[in-house]
């Protein structure tokens, strides 16, 4: 049973993507899966997706003091729920796998009162969002943390970056944690569409387009993107097309008119799942030049849809991507750094091409997510051998 | 029919914890269900005294303290110490071969806790109010007190029965949470047959479950 705040058509960041991957791909190999998580307007509250058991909890709608205390609400419901559903289902649930800090109360609960083995995914820790600790609310919530990873029979991260900060956070051992990428679906990429006439909605004919996809924070390095326009701009002509909404939205068109370069950039806001995946195709660079980058999906699915890449050489994205080979690296947080890589790939179509190509049959070996599942499945039923061979089961 | 009624309480105060005067009403009331040949488990909250200890009483105290710290106000205090208590009392109802009778909570501190008790291995719960956080708050809606009572809410709703000291508070949890009058059983601990009608109601719940 997959306990998570998002899933589809509930999307808050990546953790609705990657469950609503994982849990599919999961019931294709033969594992019963059920996915608890938050109601969404319009969604049912029980149905069956490909195969897995989707329950929508009442997500608490209460007026609550601040967002924390509010998910810890939402975990009342969470837990009762799932703990009726497990109590009448006739087919017993084997292990609880919960998704970040947000399900640790019901999970820690459900763990405890049914005797399962828990298995936690730390998507993001709070040190690394915030960059350090530095309230009694961040210290909660790292502490929340530290104790689902420490409830757990095993710990996943996504990438290698991500493992060792989860040791490093939470004093954990190495054989707690347990790396399992995150994964992308190429054949998402493959619908038929009319490009010419989906890009004139951003950008003149005559223009390159340079995406960035992400919420508009601080760490996600926007604001070094739009630093870097001018000398990319110097060189080559490029239409900006920023997607996705944030704090730092105005913050950042206030800085583009006074740059002079308002004609330049387009702040698209928030945009549906598939007009993301066309504006991928029309990339000509997608950039991801955050400060802080645990795993880095919008680099993959850049990947995947054939869109060459530059990447801050940070965090996840450094893993995911070679450089020269699977895209071009820079340096995090360095204007001109950026707008060398951004050139680099503008303005050589030749080597545009390899990177992507090399990206694109990379992308479809490693970070697919059959073989996650795979993984994944076997993760478990390691962890019930070891459960059924103690004596902490219930007789 | 089993033998000797086994019960849980789940009190956030209790002796050597004293925060009011439940802790005083929940051991009078715990030494009391002892002396009368129930099997008593009590499930408390202790800041640094931590687990089982059975007094010369006959009461068998489990003490939990928090999983983690710090809290930023006293739900996400006892909505995490909520888990601990589910942890001690899963533990309980293993060892006694699945044979807990019943669960009284007192006051919402650990209504998240029984709800989900009950749900899962079918244990009732009675919720003994002993205050209404309206009372305590005086009426306020700010976001806290309100959250504390779709606690409250959620106790009395799931609760099998719920019992008061006072007839004034059974009028005052049917007005606020509209809850059956039916529902509420009034004891008043001052009463010279407090305890025997506390057992009553106990019994009286068991045999609607039991039919």
């Amino acid at each position: 049973m997959m306990l998570s705040w998002e899933f589809p058509p509930r999307t808050v960041g990546g953790i609705s993507a990657h469950v609503y991957n994982l849990s599919r791909q999961l019931a294709g190999l033969g594992v019963d899966v059920y996915v608890v998580t938050c109601d969404f307007p319009g969604a049912p509250e029980h149905e069956e997706l490909d195969g897995v058991h989707v329950v929508r909890v009442d997500s608490y709608k209460m007026p609550s003091p601040d967002f924390a205390t509010w998910d810890y609400l939402m975990n009342v419901n969470m837990q009762k729920e799932a703990s009726s559903i497990i109590s009448s289902s006739d087919d017993d649930v084997d292990i609880i796998h919960a998704h970040d800090w947000l399900v640790a109360n019901a999970a820690v609960g459900l763990k405890h009162i049914f005797r399962f083995p828990l298995v936690a995914t730390i998507h993001s820790t709070e040190i690394g969002r915030r960059n350090g600790l530095h309230s009694d609310y961040e210290r909660m919530i790292h502490r929340t943390e530290n104790w689902l990873v420490h409830e757990a029979w095993k710990t996943i991260c996504c990438s290698q970056y991500m493992s060792s900060q989860v040791r490093w956070a939470y004093g954990l051992s190495a054989d707690g944690v347990m790396m399992i990428p995150n994964g992308v679906d190429a054949s998402m990429f493959e619908e038929n569409f009319n490009k010419p006439e989906f890009r004139s909605k951003f950008a003149l004919p005559n223009e390159k387009i340079v995406i960035f996809v992400g919420r508009l924070v601080y760490e996600k390095g926007v604001q070094t993107l739009i630093n870097a326009m001018p000398k990319v701009l110097a060189r080559a002509n490029a239409k900006f097309v920023v997607v996705g909404d944030g704090g730092m939205k105005d913050f950042l068109m206030r800085q583009v008119r006074n740059m002079g370069l308002a004609h330049k950039i387009l702040f698209t806001g928030f945009l549906d799942e598939q007009s993301l995946r066309f504006l991928y195709r029309c990339a000509d660079v997608c950039v991801v030049p955050s400060l802080y980058e645990p795993f880095g999906i919008t680099a993959l699915e850049a990947m995947a849809a054939k869109a060459p890449v530059v990447v801050s050489d940070t965090g996840g994205l450094a893993e995911i991507v070679e450089h020269d080979k699977t895209g071009v690296k820079v340096f995090a947080g360095n204007a001109d750094s950026l707008a060398w890589g951004i050139n680099r790939v503008l303005l050589d179509s030749g080597y545009a091409e390899w990177i992507k190509s090399n990206a694109y049959s990379g992308v479809q070996e490693v970070y697919n997510w059959k073989r996650i599942a795979v993984e994944t499945k076997a993760l478990y039923e390691r962890i019930y051998r070891e459960y059924e061979a103690g004596s902490w089961k219930p007789t | 029919m089993l033998s000797v009624l086994r019960l849980v309480i789940f009190t956030w105060e209790f002796p050597p914890r004293i925060v009011g005067q439940l802790s005083h009403y929940v051991n009078r009331l715990a030494v009391e269900l002892v002396r009368k040949g129930l099997d008593v488990y009590v499930i408390t909250y202790h800041n640094s005294w931590t687990g089982f200890h059975e007094g010369m009483d006959g009461v068998k105290a489990y003490r939990i303290s928090d999983p983690f710290r710090p809290h930023i106000n006293i739900l996400t205090w006892m909505l995490s110490l909520n888990q601990e208590v589910e942890r001690v009392a899963a533990d309980v109802y293993y060892s006694v071969k699945r044979e807990v009778d019943l669960i009284d909570v007192h006051d919402w501190h650990f209504v998240p806790a029984a709800v989900s008790l009950k749900r899962a291995f079918k244990i009732p719960f009675v919720f003994a109010i002993d205050s209404l956080e309206d009372h305590r708050s005086h009426d306020s809606n700010a976001p806290l007190n309100l959250s504390i009572k779709t606690i409250e809410s959620l106790g009395v709703n799931e609760a099998n029965r719920i019992i008061v000291k006072s007839d004034w508070m059974k009028y005052e949890v049917n007005r606020r949470y509209r809850v059956p009058l039916e529902k509420i059983e009034v004891v008043s601990p001052d009463s010279s047959r407090w305890i025997d009608e506390i057992l009553a109601v106990y019994k009286r719940e068991l045999k609607v479950m039991a039919s």
